[in-house]
Parts: structure tokens; C-alpha cells; sequence
């Protein structure tokens, strides 16, 4: 009895050295998306394109899609963008453009110049469809699924390694 | 070249401090006297090393060499001189030479200071540090080399000293909890070395003691700096955030007072003498552990060092290795058992017992409580939840108050038994009447009294009245009484002047969100702000915008600046926080965004009693530190 | 890891370009003016208690961030629908998940946080007095 409460320190600083040693190796840096398995949420937002478009939820019709949160302002986007474009390119997803607090002439002008790889973005400047998503940086990429589900998001650049870790495997479900 | 022999005096030091490591120790163990080694002369060459090769990194500072990359890393041409030199310990890998220094500086004194009756016992306390010295200056030359150079073609210019450390206090703050951190490796060692050679409780007791109070000192001083820089240059006007980091400091902290308090028993009394070994080893733990926390990069904070899991595991190596080690030692020796006088539960005994039992809990909780959001995610499946502030105010508070309580009858106790609890209608009149005054004041001051604040301005009142013991003043000679306990007053009532700014500046304080264009006046408090003028500065490597804004109030005027500045070399944004210091508070302004055109936002409050709070920590450190050299002087 | 914090680093550097847009601001020279001093104070105690998601070692009221500005107008704007403290959680929370709280909720996963410390404190005291009971006798 006695020596066993000896021993104590030793076994509970064992098993914190364990822990930490543990928590070392799987790091992880994104936010939890409450939203996964959860339908996207409803909007009505105007279009980039067009001002006086007003867009909702139901305007995302070809599913499955990813959603790209995206912005001028936002120096990875442009990173991205390439990777977006070859996506479009080679037709394997469509994807929706959520423009994030941007200034709209200066977006359009991003989309002439580089390519538009979105079916169409929606022009969230106040940022409320993206505090409904829970996002809190740009980019940031959403899967939804064929039956308008939300199933995947990453926050940072997507690109090919990305692509196949997280999101390719929805695709073909 | 300088950088090189800098490494080569490290690499000396790696080999010095590996032979003071075992040598001293196998001779004792061996009793061959062939081994023996002249142990105060290595100790002054290995400091003479460590130093040499730190100012080797500070001439690379002032000279701008940036082919040394930690010096491009962390400085820049236009960087002002003195924050060069105190970049040197502005990132990971200078603090880890600057640890390893202040490790030695502690070491030397304490082989100078303390007369151990058994030279075997010095020899064991001078090994086991030398080999802590040792796996720091090992992982510093592994994963952490400051002299790295970036060959053949050296970058023309820096990528300047993290603007939020540019700053006089944050020069100060690094080396002083450094030097806290490191204290806590001579308790280590003489709780090891004690447990080696089975000294005596009472005689162990009184070598650790003033190390650890002058540790405690030093953890005090460095986390009030922190928390009065995070006050004005975090830009929100707060003080404590029970950020990670903060925390990692507050845990040894806790422990180290927590520490001095039983060996005060120890000493006096033979009385928990395993407990004091393993708080020894438990502070001395901590503190590497808050550097394994703060490095590895495994929590977020605000003030992480650039992360490298690698480096994480080497820290969490030289943690096990001694903490393990040091349990082993513990749990498979046959303590003999001292001659103690019995206590009962109303003794001096009981209330440190007491005293440290909430203390260590309370560091328990608080390390569980940094860690839990990662023992969390791993046990809901990537589920996050964040443990912050809120949460650990609800857990502080019943400790706060129990130890508050306790505080104030804790001088009136006696060893053995206490006689008698009289005292007790004393001082609860004492501590009311104080009360009652502090209330008025707070009434004349404020005009308004917040039930919320009660609770601690009485807990302050309650530590003050049970230090001074005023009423003493009518059987003895006061003064006389008072000059003997001189360190516990100071340190006990700077206690009390702290838990009385906290519970104020949590209920009194105000604040707003402003948005205001220049000429504009807004009525705040008493206050009447106007927000005069902006203005473009330009400062030697930061270009800022300054906002002038006048407090005004039915007594004075006063103007200050808060500044939104922005460091060229980065591209950083820092925020200088504009105060006006009055007796009773602070004016405090920040300047927010710009929104639009000469459109500002800004953040303005107004925070009763917040100096108290550093106040109270200054006489805190100038306490333990009064009782640790008086130690000295009496050991 | 590195390409995580070139990331991170990518968006303060492009949030800092982010300082004003094309929006007019009908401005009130305070930012967040309510009609009553409970729903003000409610205000700025939520803002300490809520932690930004981009900057994640801040609260909102120590951060500048847009998203953290959102988030402000966010409470602010359910306040003034007379929405409570528990129910702007709940809407955040479930946007952002429990993180974006630093007062962790009480559950099952969350008990041994909080009641922990209550039950090491009676643990420990009973094992003392047991222990001074036994080494009396």
C-alpha cells in the first residue's frame, strides 16, 4: 500500500508524457465544419455577374459541386485558382464561386483576367452567407453531394493532393 | 568567424557540462578519488563558455550579420540597437542560450551562496544540473543551432524582430521568467542529490529554500511584466488571458509558491519531507513542460515561437528523462522516517498542509484545463471546444477565496496546535472596518458599489488585516514585530493589493466601441473624449497612423496618442494602446479600423485600480525576494 | 505544416490590404449603441467570452479581424432582436462549433473538466484525515 502510492507520481507522469507524446504526431490545424451532413444552408444573395440576379440555395442545381470561397483580396485564392480552372477545364466538378467581402468591379475584373472557373459566384459582401457556413478565411472549399449535402470542406489551397485525399472519394460514391 | 566560435564555445560546453555531468558523481560513488574534479572552477569555465557564445550571438545582432540565420530571421538593419541585442533572445533559438546561461548563473550561486555541510552533497547538486545543462545545450546544437549560417549567398537584409516584441517591456520579460524557469532546476537537483545521500529533511530544506523563493521572485516579476505588456500592446485592455502560454508560466509559478511554503515546514519541522521532494521535481517539470507546450507547437497562442514538432519530442525526451528518473529514484527508495511532532488540525503544520493542497490542485486544474481541448478532439473524433477564460475564472474563484481565507489566519497560527482562536473576533473586526473604508473610498471615487466586487475587496481586506495584525500593537513592540517578518508582509500584502485591483478592474471597468472622425467629442464615463487630430509618424522601421485624443474630465485635461502602426521590413500591424495613468485608474484608447476615408474605429475604456494588480505582483517579487536572500544570509 | 502557415500567413498579409471598401458609412459615433445598459453589458461580456476563428488565440474583443468584425456585428444584431446570451451561443455554435466559445459546455465528455478539480479537492482531504485517523490510532 504504502509503496504503491510511492509509485503514483511516476504512473500519472508516465501517462502524461504518453498523451503529450501523442498529441505531437496528429496535429490538427482546421476547424471542425459542423455543418458536414448537413444540407447547405438557405440563402438569397445577388449575383457577382449581375446585380440584380438574386440568388438562393436552389440555384446550386448541378450536384454534386464545390462551393469556393474566394475573394480579390485573398492572395492563396490566387494560388488556387490554376488548380480551379483545371478542375473546370476538364469538366470534373462544377463549381460555385461565394465572392467573400470583396469589392465587385475588382472581382469581375479578377474573372476576365485569369478565367472564371465557377457556374456563377454569389456576392456575399457583408460575409452572412459565409458566417452561416462557418467560415473563417479564404479559401475555403465545400463538397455537396447529389442530394445537396454538405460532406467535405477544407480550409486553405485545394490542389491535387487535396483534391485526392479529401474530396475525390465523394465524387464517385 | 564570430559565429563559428560561438558555436565552438557551445560545442565546448556540450563536452564540459557531460563530464561535470557523471564525473563528480562516480567518484563519490566509486569513493576513487581519481574522478574528482575541481567542480567550483568547471562551474565558472562552463559559465564563462555559455556567456562567451551568447555575446557571440549579440555581436552578430549589432553588426547586422545577417549570414547567420537566425539573425536575418530576427532582425534588420533599421531595427534600433537595443532591440537588436535583445533579439538575441527574441526567438527559440537565442532563449534556449540565454536558459542555458541563466541556468548556469544559478548554478555558480548557489555553489558560492550555500555551505553544504557534505561536500558529496554539492558534488551531486552540481552533476545533476550540469547534465540539465547538458540536454539543453545538446538540443540547442540538434534541432535549435542560432549559429546557422545561410551559405554562400547571405540574404542583403533581415525579416525584422516580431514588431509585438519591440518593446522595453518585452525586452525585459523573456530574461526574467527565463531565469524564474531555470531557478527551479536548483530545487530539482537538491531534492535529488537529497534523495541520493538521504540528508536530513530539515538540512535539505534550508539549501533549497531561498532558490526556490528567489526562483518564485524572478516567475513573479517576468509574469506581471507579461501581463502589463499584453495590457498595452495586445490593444484590448486586457491582463490576463489564461492564454496557453500564460498559463504554461502561471502552473510553475503556483507550484514554486506552493514549494517554498512546505519546505518552510520541512525546515522548522522534519514535516513533509517526500511532499517537498516531490514538489521539487513536480515545479522544475512544469517549468519544462510549459516549454515543450509553448514550442511544439501543439496549442495555439498568442505568443508561440515558430513550431517544429521535432523539437517538441526533444523537449518531451529531456522532460522524461529527468522527471522519470527522478520518480524512479522516488518511488524505489526507502525514505527513513524523520522524528516529527505530532500536529493537530488547527497547527501552522495543517495550514500549509492545506495551503499546498490548493495550491497543487489548483495547478493541476489549470494544466488540465490548457490541455484538454486536445484531450477533447481525441476523444470525440475531431469534435473542438475551447477553454478559455470564462472557465477558468469559475475554477480560480473558490481556490482564490479558500487561500484567501487561509492566508489571513495563517500568520496568527502556531506550530503543534494553535491555543487559541481569538484572534479570529480581532481580525474580522479588522478586516470589516477596512471594509467598510475601501468601500467608502470606492463610493467617493466611483459613485457607484458593485455587489459582484464584494466578495474580493473583502478577501483583500481579510489578507491585509491578517498580515499586519494591527492589533499587536498594544502588547508588543510593533515595529520590532513588524521588521521581523518583514518579507512575508510585503509579499502577503502585495497579495492582498492585488486581489483587490483584480476584483475591482472585473466589476468598475468600462468600455466602448467608438467610431469617430477627427473634431469629434464623445462623452464617456466622467470622461469627455475628443478625438483631436490624425496624423502620419514615421518611426526607424515602421511607418504609423496617430490619432490624438484628449480626456477631459471636471478636473484636468490630459492627451494622449494611440498609434495603428505598420513595421516595413514585414508588413506587420501592431496597435499602441494611447493611457493616461491617473492614482485610481486608467484612461485606456485603441485605435481600431480605419473605415473609411479619416473614419476610425476605436476601442475606449476606462479600468479603475488595474496598476494595483502590478503593483501588488511587484511587492509579491520584492517579498520572496527579501526572504530568499535573507536565507542566504542565515544559511 | 509549412504550407499551413504560408497560408496563414497569406491571408493576414491579404487582410491587411483589406482596410476599406466602397461602403458608406452612415455612422453613429458609437459603434454599437443599444437601448438599454443590460443589453450593452451583455454586448461586450459575449464579446470576452467569444473567440475569434481566424485568429483563434484572441476573443473578439482583442481582435480586428474582418471575420471578427462580422461576427461583433452578428451579436450585435441578435441582441437587438432580444435574443439571449444562450441563444446567440447556440446560433453560433452552431456555425462554428463549440470552439468559438471558450466556456466549454457541460456534458458528459466535459464533466471530468468540471467537476474535476471539486473531486481531487475531496479526494485529497478525505485520504488526509483518514491518514492522520490511522497514524493516530
Amino acid at each position: 500500500m504504502k509503496k504503491l502510492i510511492d509509485i503514483l507520481p511516476l504512473v500519472i507522469f508516465v501517462i502524461l508524457i504518453g498523451v503529450l507524446f501523442s498529441f505531437l504526431s496528429n496535429k490538427n490545424n482546421q476547424l471542425e465544419t459542423v455543418l458536414i451532413d448537413d444540407t447547405f444552408p438557405k440563402f438569397s444573395l445577388s449575383s457577382l455577374e449581375d446585380d440584380s440576379r438574386l440568388l438562393t440555395q436552389l440555384d446550386i442545381s448541378e450536384l454534386p459541386a464545390l462551393i469556393n470561397v474566394w475573394a480579390t483580396w485573398c492572395i492563396a485564392c490566387r494560388v488556387e485558382h490554376p488548380f480551379l480552372m483545371k478542375l473546370k477545364r476538364e469538366s470534373i466538378i462544377p463549381i460555385y464561386g461565394l465572392n467573400y467581402k470583396d469589392n465587385r468591379r475588382k472581382a469581375l475584373e479578377l474573372l476576365k483576367r485569369d478565367g472564371n472557373p465557377f457556374e456563377f459566384s454569389i456576392f456575399d459582401f457583408e460575409g452572412r452567407l459565409a458566417i452561416d457556413l462557418g467560415v473563417y478565411g479564404a479559401p475555403e472549399t465545400f463538397f455537396i453531394d447529389r442530394n445537396g449535402v454538405i460532406r467535405e470542406r477544407h480550409v486553405g489551397i485545394v490542389d491535387d493532393k487535396i483534391w485526392e485525399e479529401k474530396f475525390a472519394k465523394y465524387l464517385y460514391e | 568567424m564570430t559565429p563559428e566560435i560561438g558555436h565552438i564555445l557551445l560545442i565546448v560546453f556540450l563536452v564540459l557540462s557531460f563530464a561535470g555531468g557523471f564525473l563528480p558523481l562516480t567518484s563519490v560513488y566509486l569513493k576513487n578519488q581519481t574522478f574528482e574534479i575541481p567542480i567550483k572552477k568547471l562551474a565558472f569555465s562552463l559559465f564563462l563558455l555559455i556567456f562567451l557564445s551568447f555575446l557571440s550571438l549579440v555581436y552578430s545582432f549589432l553588426i547586422d550579420d545577417f549570414s547567420v540565420a537566425y539573425v536575418s530571421q530576427n532582425s534588420n538593419t533599421n531595427l534600433p540597437f537595443y532591440y537588436k541585442f535583445a533579439a538575441t533572445w527574441g526567438a527559440h533559438e537565442g532563449s534556449l542560450l540565454l536558459w542555458i546561461l541563466a541556468m548556469n548563473a544559478w548554478l555558480i550561486s548557489f555553489m558560492f551562496l550555500t555551505k553544504c555541510s557534505d561536500k558529496n552533497f554539492t558534488n551531486a547538486v552540481f552533476s545533476i544540473s550540469c547534465q540539465v545543462m547538458f540536454s539543453f545545450c545538446l538540443f540547442t546544437l540538434l534541432t535549435s543551432n542560432p549559429f546557422e549560417r545561410i551559405l554562400p549567398i547571405p540574404p542583403l537584409n533581415g525579416a525584422d524582430l516580431n514588431p509585438s516584441l519591440q518593446d522595453i517591456a518585452f525586452t525585459i520579460h523573456p530574461p526574467l521568467l527565463y531565469f524564474g524557469y531555470s531557478g527551479l532546476m536548483i530545487p530539482f537537483a537538491i531534492a535529488v542529490a537529497a534523495m541520493l545521500f538521504n540528508v536530513d529533511t530539515k538540512e535539505w530544506a534550508a539549501y533549497s529554500r531561498p532558490w526556490t523563493l528567489l526562483s518564485c521572485s524572478f516567475l513573479t516579476l517576468g509574469i506581471a511584466l507579461g501581463s502589463w505588456w499584453a495590457y498595452y500592446e495586445l490593444g484590448w485592455g486586457g491582463w490576463w488571458f489564461w492564454d496557453p502560454v500564460e498559463n504554461a508560466a502561471f502552473v510553475p509559478w503556483l507550484l514554486s509558491v506552493a514549494l517554498f511554503h512546505s519546505l518552510i515546514a520541512s525546515q522548522s519541522r522534519s514535516v513533509f519531507g517526500k511532499w517537498s521532494i516531490l514538489l521539487s521535481i513536480f515545479a522544475f517539470a512544469t517549468s519544462l513542460l510549459g516549454t515543450f507546450l509553448v514550442r511544439s507547437g501543439i496549442l495555439t497562442s498568442v505568443h508561440a515561437f515558430a513550431l517544429d514538432p521535432e523539437r517538441g519530442v526533444f523537449i518531451l525526451g529531456i522532460l522524461g528523462f529527468f522527471v522519470i528518473g527522478s520518480l524512479l529514484i522516488y518511488s524505489l527508495k526507502d525514505f527513513k522516517k524523520d522524528e516529527v511532532k505530532p500536529y493537530q488540525l488547527s497547527s501552522k503544520e495543517f495550514g500549509f498542509l492545506l495551503n499546498n493542497l490548493l495550491l497543487v490542485i489548483l495547478a493541476v486544474s489549470i494544466l488540465f484545463g490548457t490541455i484538454f481541448p486536445l484531450i477533447y478532439e481525441a476523444a470525440t473524433n475531431g469534435k473542438q471546444i475551447s477553454v478559455g477564460a470564462p472557465y477558468f475564472e469559475i475554477i480560480l474563484f473558490p481556490f482564490a477565496l479558500a487561500l484567501g481565507l487561509l492566508q489571513g489566519i495563517a500568520l496568527y497560527l502556531s506550530w503543534g496546535v494553535t491555543s487559541s482562536f481569538n484572534f479570529l473576533q480581532r481580525l474580522t473586526l479588522e478586516s470589516v472596518s477596512l471594509f467598510g473604508i475601501i468601500l467608502l473610498v470606492l463610493f467617493i471615487l466611483f459613485d457607484n458599489l458593485y455587489l459582484s466586487s464584494f466578495a474580493t475587496i473583502f478577501l483583500a481586506c481579510w489578507i491585509v488585516a491578517g498580515t499586519l495584525q494591527v492589533s499587536k500593537k498594544r502588547n508588543l513592540n510593533y515595529w520590532n514585530f513588524l521588521k521581523k517578518r518583514l518579507a512575508v508582509t510585503f509579499a502577503h500584502v502585495g497579495m492582498a493589493i492585488l486581489v483587490l485591483g483584480v476584483g475591482v478592474v472585473t466589476s468598475y471597468s468600462i468600455e466602448k466601441e467608438l467610431i469617430l472622425t477627427p473634431g469629434d467629442e464623445f462623452e464617456f464615463g466622467d470622461q469627455k473624449i475628443t478625438f483631436q487630430s490624425i496624423e502620419d509618424t514615421l518611426g526607424p522601421n515602421y511607418f504609423s497612423k496617430s490619432a490624438n485624443i484628449i480626456f477631459e474630465d471636471e478636473k484636468d485635461i490630459s492627451s494622449v496618442v494611440t498609434e495603428k502602426r505598420t513595421y516595413t521590413p514585414s508588413g506587420q500591424l501592431t496597435t499602441e494602446a494611447g493611457i493616461v495613468t491617473e492614482p485610481f485608474q486608467d484612461l485606456y484608447i485603441s485605435m481600431g479600423d480605419n473605415l473609411e476615408a479619416d473614419i476610425w474605429s476605436f476601442k475606449v475604456q476606462i479600468k479603475p485600480f488595474i496598476r494595483w494588480i502590478w503593483l501588488g505582483a511587484l511587492l509579491i517579487a520584492f517579498g520572496s525576494m527579501l526572504a530568499g536572500f535573507n536565507r542566504i544570509q542565515r544559511s | 505544416m509549412n504550407r499551413i502557415s504560408i497560408f496563414c500567413i497569406l491571408i493576414s498579409l491579404s487582410f491587411g490590404n483589406f482596410a476599406s471598401t466602397d461602403k458608406d458609412y452612415d455612422f453613429n459615433k458609437d459603434a454599437y449603441p443599444f437601448e438599454s445598459e443590460i443589453k450593452e453589458e451583455l454586448f461586450y461580456s459575449l464579446l470576452f467570452e467569444l473567440r475569434c476563428p481566424k485568429c483563434q488565440s484572441s476573443n473578439l474583443a482583442g481582435s480586428n479581424s474582418p471575420i471578427s468584425n462580422d461576427l461583433k456585428r452578428e451579436v450585435y444584431e441578435l441582441i437587438k432582436k432580444d435574443k439571449s446570451s444562450d441563444q446567440i451561443k447556440t446560433y453560433l455554435v452552431e456555425r462554428y462549433g463549440n470552439f468559438i466559445i471558450y466556456n466549454p459546455p457541460i456534458e458528459p465528455a466535459t464533466y471530468v473538466l468540471w467537476f474535476g478539480p471539486l473531486a481531487l479537492i475531496l479526494i485529497s482531504i478525505f485520504s488526509i484525515l483518514f491518514f492522520r485517523k490511522r497514524q493516530i490510532q
